[in-house]
């Protein structure tokens, strides 16, 4: 699906983790995204953030990176 | 003999004069030489009937309190003055009670002939001839002659009034015993009715003595289920006749469940009378549960499957089998060109426990993917996420009875009034009682203010506004010292909470600081969070206003924070309460309709639960999760996803954002409905499976108390086939064995995989009425109140909830903002209620706007405004009304063509995807004409009606 509906969804889910400490934040949006993203929307934001300006906020960014070492999702 | 029947011979049902009274001490009596012991309180009538003596009685029912009017139920008690009334007479210890004698035989014929003398004598033609209490009492007491003759002056002449579609009250025949009026007062809390006059003049008058149709009545029935006589009657049973056998049954419209005696003939329902015995009804209903069944049987009706090729082409009558195979061999050839992952379904939120789980199970057993959804994505899935989270299931805490010991009740974003008559009803009577009420909400809806009940704090915050406010309530408690720190300490995870309570201490979370955003003023929003701490009881009560936001999940967790900060969970009284808003919604979440869990709310990544469904379903299930609906809808525009089955569900009505919806739709190559009638949906559909209502299968509902009751079958299916038939045969057709011979059987698959309804079966279900999950080994007759010693994730989780205002603002493009909402009369899309006198209330879905915006716009009431955002404009009438404040305005989405969700975006709940449905940036102006998506919409209905007429007209042409 259209990427950008995706970073604003990411981006959305980090504003709504982020209350103060940023590493709680980005596992949070990390869990979060693990738990209910399709394995295709998971590979396309990984993929998406591997092509360089993502449109995702530090949190967000921060997350796909962490989801990205995961092989499951790798592209 | 034997025969799955479950009819009962129709006979009124048991009536015990006075309510059933509850208490610790008890009361011995004798009646008649007859010793009864009873709870104190208990009326002597009520302790005569329990021992099988029945007084006779004409103003005195169980359902409300005694009057004391038509004396006829006098008794003699030894040692008391003159005839007291067993009515309003309270059992005493000792009391010896004569109930029949020669005085109290005199006494009684002098009082039945009074009321005879003013009465039609045309028994035999009456339409409650052998079924009215009357009849009754003229021959309990033996009345032979009215020696008053008959020439006197009489109320004979009194007209009919027939303006309300389903009864009619006729005055000729009343006897003036109040039972009406205090039906309308003390059962459903309208107060529309009262006793105009004095003596002789005394008469039943609907508000201002106005017909009943244009008075505050709100059509419950309440008053007609009382009346003794043929007064107030149903329509239908004075078309038809007296019923001859009834079944009990669950309401189909909304989340509270009320349980009916479908009282019939043959197969066609008489009516629909309230079942006293129902769990969360307690014998009462609202207009659409008692009167609106018609839809049933409606010509509208759907009774053959259907296919076509596209959909720009007329249907074809086909048999199920031919409809089946056509429908799974698309869907195998859309996921050989596409991919497995290409196809999926959503389940019916209005369909039974057995349906929706045989629908979730087909997506992923015979699919083989996780793309399956329910409509709870676009109502309550924040409480799913939010409740789980913090307390650790996804439903609601308590039963509706619980309301009943409330001392502070907190309604935020509900509106029970219309959406949840029947418990509104009991929760009115509460407040009568005199327990606090708090309203969150934009507008001022009906329990704000209503007869005898007036909010002591009324929050009108700006949509989007809900976090910001709540969190400022949580700073009040914390910061004034109301918090109940022993329960906290004991029932919840510390370190949580004292992050949570660092965060919810921070300056921009003070009353002060959100005040200008919310619109609230920081002393009220201190006010209601204190009267809500400190009361001994606190309950809140939520609905689609806190969920259909961008920040739903993140308000259900501030509401549980705030019951877990004072203590209020875990007994009766209090707890966390999500009207759920349609009839099967909460089982349709339990029985896995959610993307990614399985039934029961276990995660597919968990690997024992999937080892647990694989095992019993023979096939591997995958470990990630699938879509959900929006994101369908995504991936259809996208190209990637393209068929879909929905059962019972109005997507491209009920949906934000009609025009990215319909363009999801278009690009699919097969959709396959299965409904009722030809709804929005379904002109963009390939297969049409015929559906069933509730009246023709059986099944089960839960509802928003996770009350589980029995869908009894009281007539064969229109189309043949119940709708988990149909989904059994596609099941089939696409070669995966589902083999049920009766719902039963699918229920108790349910109960060996899911440990929250282990307990359940159809025996249990018929032995308790009803059963609220969790019911298994520790629960043998379920859970009424949950997280009693503990929270059922163990201790309860503050979750932190920052503030984030939503992307929707106001802008001098759009400088309004537009909320939506339901009404009485119309249920949801509107496709039942708009087939039948529903209509009468509510014909068209219509803009309330404030007077100032209103004048600002040179907009009168009744003119055609147009409504657009960002997202695509509409057109509907205009209502000035003062329920919303300058800056607001509201509709409903009762019916298509008001296109009120063209104008909706696609904002939604982080969490969830939850449509932001509350708050739309809109402006408003007066136009001529409809808007351009109205008549696209009239020209494509009018198409794909012809079509349906085509197939219709194509089946009676002889087969070449």
């Amino acid at each position: 699906m259209d990427v950008r509906k995706l970073v604003k969804m990411a981006n959305q889910i980090a504003d709504n983790f982020n209350a103060g400490d940023a590493a709680t934040a980005v596992a949070g949006v990390l869990d979060h995204i693990t738990r209910f993203w399709t394995l295709d929307m998971k590979k396309q934001i990984i993929a998406h953030q591997r092509d360089g300006d993502t449109g995702l906020n530090e949190i967000a960014a921060a997350a796909i990176t962490e989801l990205a070492r995961n092989e499951t999702y790798a592209a | 003999m034997s025969t799955n029947s479950n009819f009962s011979r129709y006979q009124r049902a048991e009536d015990f004069g006075t309510p059933a009274r509850v208490s610790t001490e008890s009361v011995s009596l004798t009646i008649d030489g007859v010793d009864v012991t009873v709870p104190k309180g208990t009326t002597v009538m009520h302790a005569a009937a329990l021992a099988g003596i029945n007084i006779p009685k004409l103003c005195a029912t169980d359902s409300l309190e005694p009057f004391g009017s038509c004396r006829l139920c006098l008794v003699e008690i030894e040692g008391a003055r003159g005839l007291p009334a067993s009515c309003t007479t309270e059992a005493g210890e000792g009391m010896v009670v004569t109930s029949q004698n020669a005085r109290l035989a005199d006494v009684r014929r002098n009082v039945m002939e009074l009321y005879i003398s003013d009465h039609p004598l045309d028994c035999l033609t009456c339409p409650t001839n052998g079924d009215c209490e009357l009849q009754d009492m003229a021959g309990a007491v033996g009345l032979r002659e009215v020696r008053y003759g008959y020439e006197g002056d009489n109320h004979l002449s009194a007209e009919k009034d027939t303006s309300n579609p389903y009864f009619t009250f006729d005055p000729s025949k009343c006897i003036v015993c109040s039972r009406c009026v205090r039906a309308c007062e003390e059962t459903q809390g309208t107060f529309a009715l009262t006793i105009d006059g004095r003596g002789f003049g005394s008469k039943v008058a609907a508000s201002q003595d106005q017909p009943f149709l244009d008075s505050e009545c709100v059509s419950c029935g309440a008053c007609v289920q009382a009346c003794p006589t043929a007064t107030l009657t149903e329509n239908s049973l004075i078309e038809k006749g007296q019923p001859e056998h009834f079944v009990v049954t669950t309401c189909a419209y909304c989340g509270v469940g009320c349980s009916f005696r479908a009282e019939m003939k043959g197969q066609e329902v008489v009516r629909m009378v309230p079942n006293k015995d129902g769990g969360a009804n307690h014998g009462h209903s609202c207009v659409k549960g008692r009167f609106a069944f018609g839809y049933a049987t409606h010509p509208d009706r759907i009774t053959k499957p259907m296919i076509r090729d596209t959909i720009h082409e007329p249907w074809r009558e086909v048999s199920w089998d031919e409809a089946f195979s056509f429908a799974a061999g698309r869907i195998r050839e859309i996921q050989a060109k596409y991919g497995p992952g290409s196809v999926g379904g959503i389940t019916s939120s209005r369909c039974t426990n057995e349906e929706t789980y045989l629908v979730q199970k087909l997506v992923r057993a015979a699919f083989g993917n996780n793309n399956v959804d329910t409509c709870a994505r676009v109502c309550h899935s924040p409480t799913g996420y939010g409740l789980k989270s913090t307390l650790g299931e996804s439903a609601g805490t308590q039963n509706f009875d619980s309301v009943m010991k409330a001392d502070s009740i907190v309604v935020i974003g509900a509106n029970p009034t219309d959406a949840h008559p029947v418990f509104a009803s009991q929760m009115k009577r509460r407040l009568r009682e005199g327990a606090s009420l708090i309203v969150l909400d934009p507008r001022s809806t009906d329990i704000v203010r209503s007869p005898h009940v007036e909010a002591d704090f009324h929050l009108p915050l700006r949509p989007g506004t809900n976090v910001a406010v709540l969190n400022a309530m949580a700073h009040t408690i914390v910061e004034e010292g109301l918090a109940d720190d022993d329960f906290v300490q004991a029932r919840c995870e510390i370190d949580a909470f004292e992050d949570w309570k660092t965060f919810i201490g921070r300056p921009e979370n003070s009353p002060e600081a959100v005040a200008e955003e919310s619109g609230v003023a920081a002393e009220v929003i201190r006010g209601a969070a204190r009267t809500y701490a400190n009361a001994p009881n606190g309950a809140i009560y939520y609905g689609l206003g806190v969920s259909e936001h961008a920040q739903g999940s993140t308000t259900v967790m501030a509401i549980a924070n705030l019951a877990m900060l004072t203590g209020n969970l875990g007994r009766e009284g209090v707890g966390v309460n999500p009207l759920r808003g349609q009839n099967n919604v909460q089982g349709s979440c339990d029985m896995g309709s959610f993307p990614h869990e399985l039934p029961g709310y276990r995660h597919v990544s968990d690997a024992a639960t999937r080892a647990l469904f694989e095992k019993e379903w023979k096939v591997n299930i995958l470990p990630e999760p699938g879509l959900r609906i929006p994101n369908m809808f995504d991936a259809a525009v996208a190209g990637d996803f393209k068929a879909l089955y929905v059962q019972g569900e109005d997507v491209a009505q009920s949906d934000p954002d009609t025009q990215h919806v319909t363009a999801a739709l278009s690009a699919l190559e097969c959709m396959i409905v299965q409904d009722l009638f030809l709804n929005e949906t379904a002109k963009f559909a390939h297969v049409f499976l015929p559906g069933a209502s509730f009246l023709e299968k059986d099944g089960t509902f839960t509802n928003a108390e996770r009350r589980i009751s029995r869908v009894r079958k009281v007539m064969e299916p229109l189309a043949g086939l119940g709708d988990w038939e149909a989904t059994q045969g596609l099941a089939q057709a696409l070669g995966y064995d589902m083999n049920y011979a009766h719902p039963g059987e699918i229920m108790d698959e349910i109960a060996r995989l899911t440990p929250t309804f282990e307990g359940v079966s159809y025996a249990r279900l018929d032995e308790l009425e009803s059963i609220q999950w969790p019911c298994n080994a520790d629960a043998e007759e379920g859970t009424p109140t949950m997280h009693i010693d503990e929270f059922v994730r163990g201790k309860g989780l503050f979750r932190l909830t920052p503030y984030v205002a939503t992307d929707e603002r106001t802008s001098r493009k759009y400088p309004l903002l537009l909320t939506t909402g339901r009404i009485l009369s119309q249920y949801n899309v509107g496709a039942q209620t708009r087939r039948t006198h529903n209509s009468s209330w509510h014909e068209e879905d219509v803009l309330e706007m404030h007077a100032h915006d209103a004048e600002q716009r040179g907009i009168d009431a009744g003119d055609w405004v147009g409504l657009k955002s960002r997202a695509g404009e509409t057109v509907m009438r205009a209502v000035i009304s003062d329920r919303v404040q300058p800056g607001v305005v509201y509709t409903t989405f009762h019916h298509p063509a008001s296109g009120a969700n063209v104008v909706t975006t696609d904002n939604s709940d982080w969490a969830t995807n939850c449509p932001e449905y509350k708050v739309t940036a809109v402006q408003a102006h007066k136009v001529t004409q409809l808007s351009q998506w109205q008549q696209e919409f009239e020209e494509f209905t009018a198409q794909q009606e012809g079509f349906l007429a085509e197939a219709k007209a194509g089946a009676e042409e002889p087969v070449n």
